[in-house]
């Protein structure tokens, strides 16, 4: 029996697992279910909304190496399915002979990405060391995309502290050959053809760590959010700050200077509210809050103007928050959700106007999904 | 024909179908993990990454001696009795 979720579900990767918060139909009140992957790292968990009730999970297990996983009921229950591998080979070069360095194995997965919904099989995965593959059935199998994973200037490719990770898969709705990859630090790209070549895409982006500010490649991407309204703007929270694209990433403009430091990990934009942009500023000294409580930025697009969404001290501490550490939700008002680093879980049900912090202490969280209820 | 060893596997491995012990015909490391592979094979990359080197926290020992860092997975297992193959003290 098909199960559809009538439920709307926060999904969360942490340090130490997957967690499924479910929630009533207001928002308000939240349920947190039994942890899966108990002990593993899950750097990612999303739902497939071609599927409702199909989840994916990027574990990564620091002892039996990187999994992913799939769930078809919502998380109830979980089971691995192929993880993408480099060709095996046994034959490893002299290290005195070899002219090519030895290939390194997949280290961790960091990002599941659903087709296009005109694909409705298809699966993107990005991992360490900058790799991109794609799944034709649904994760049973796994093609590594060589024009990302042979790349003629991989060998310049440096990782960012996370390691070299491709954290960033976005696919236009318009069009699923034109598809848009983060990497750490290498930057953005897009393909127009489905990923046969790329092009990369980080024009107006500051680079402060490297001699040339300006590089073509060499910024460090943390993580691009697309508006819902207009497929060719994006949000993009790097290491050298908070940008606005509205030329499929032809170029950036800087938004964040009037924060301050405009440092920070994560970035969603909500379906409900095209034209906002939701970011968690981090100072870029710690990598957190640092001004004594948590708090959420909201960039309106349509009137170039900031707002702080949530009631200074509301919520007291020091908090820090990944790349996928803030999602929303497709419901109007737009919730918004947003995990830190030392397990806290915030929750707006009206697109910030009010919080509320579930009331368990989760392990520290990578990553924050929705899974939508599924229509009726 | 090689001889047969004596495998004894980590109880975490059980989670890939892996059983407590089993009994292996092969002459190294590499032919050990092949043969329990082919038997579970859930096992596959688990001990192995897909350049076909142990993971970083997987330890193999050779009657009792550990040779994970050093000899790795082409060691031979001549006049070895029992093989061990176990998870490192790692994490936090």
């Amino acid at each position: 029996m098909t199960y559809r979720p009538s439920r709307i579900q926060i999904l969360l990767g942490t340090r130490k697992g997957t967690y499924v918060v479910e929630g009533n139909a207001r928002r308000t009140s939240w349920k947190v279910g039994r942890p899966a992957h108990v002990g593993e790292e899950v750097y990612h968990v999303i739902a497939d909304p071609r599927h409702p009730g199909s989840l994916y999970a990027a574990v990564n297990n620091g002892f039996w190496g990187p999994a992913v996983h799939r769930s078809r009921d919502g998380g109830r229950t979980w089971k691995e399915v192929a993880t993408p591998l480099l060709p095996r080979t046994r034959n490893r070069p002299n290290p005195m002979e070899a002219s090519a360095p030895a290939p390194k194995p997949v280290a961790n997965l960091w990002h599941i990405e659903p087709g296009h919904p005109s694909e409705p099989k298809t699966l993107y995965l990005g991992a360490d060391p900058h790799l991109l593959f794609r799944s034709p059935d649904l994760g049973a199998s796994w093609d590594p995309i060589d024009s990302i994973n042979e790349h003629p200037a991989r060998k310049d490719w440096a990782p960012g502290a996370g390691g070299a990770c491709l954290h960033t898969i976005l696919v236009d709705p318009r069009d699923p050959k034109r598809m848009y990859i983060g990497l750490s630090a290498v930057g953005t790209f897009r393909t127009e053809n489905g990923g046969d070549s790329w092009v990369p895409t980080n024009r107006g982006v500051l680079a402060p760590f490297l001699p040339d500010k300006h590089p073509e490649t060499g910024q460090c991407v943390h993580h691009v959010a697309p508006d819902a309204r207009d497929s060719d703007t994006f949000y993009r929270q790097d290491h050298g700050g908070m940008y606005v694209s509205h030329d499929r990433m032809d170029h950036w403009i800087r938004i964040g200077r009037p924060l301050g430091d405009d440092f920070g990990f994560a970035v969603a934009s909500p379906p409900a509210a095209p034209g906002r942009a939701y970011f968690v500023r981090l100072n870029g000294r710690d990598r957190t809050t640092g001004t004594g409580y948590f708090q959420v930025q909201e960039w309106n697009d349509d009137r170039k103007r900031w707002r702080a969404l949530v009631r200074p001290n509301a919520f007291p501490g020091t908090f820090g928050v990944h790349r996928e550490g803030i999602s929303t939700d497709n419901l109007d008002p737009p919730g918004i959700y947003v995990g830190t680093t030392t397990g806290q879980l915030f929750v707006s049900p009206n697109a910030g106007k009010s919080w509320q912090q579930i009331p368990f202490a989760f392990p520290g969280i990578h990553s924050v999904a929705v899974a939508n209820p599924a229509s009726r | 024909m090689s001889p047969a060893v004596e495998v004894r596997l980590d109880g975490w491995l059980r989670q890939f179908g892996a059983p407590s012990r089993e009994s292996v015909d092969a002459d190294s490391i590499d032919h050990l993990i092949d043969a329990l592979e082919e038997r579970y094979p859930r096992l596959k990359f688990k001990l192995r990454d897909e350049t076909g080197h142990l993971r970083r926290y997987v330890r193999v020992f050779l009657d009792g001696k550990d040779v994970s860092a050093t000899t790795g997975v082409s060691t031979p297992l001549s006049d070895v009795r029992v093989v061990d193959i176990l998870h490192s003290i790692a994490g936090g």
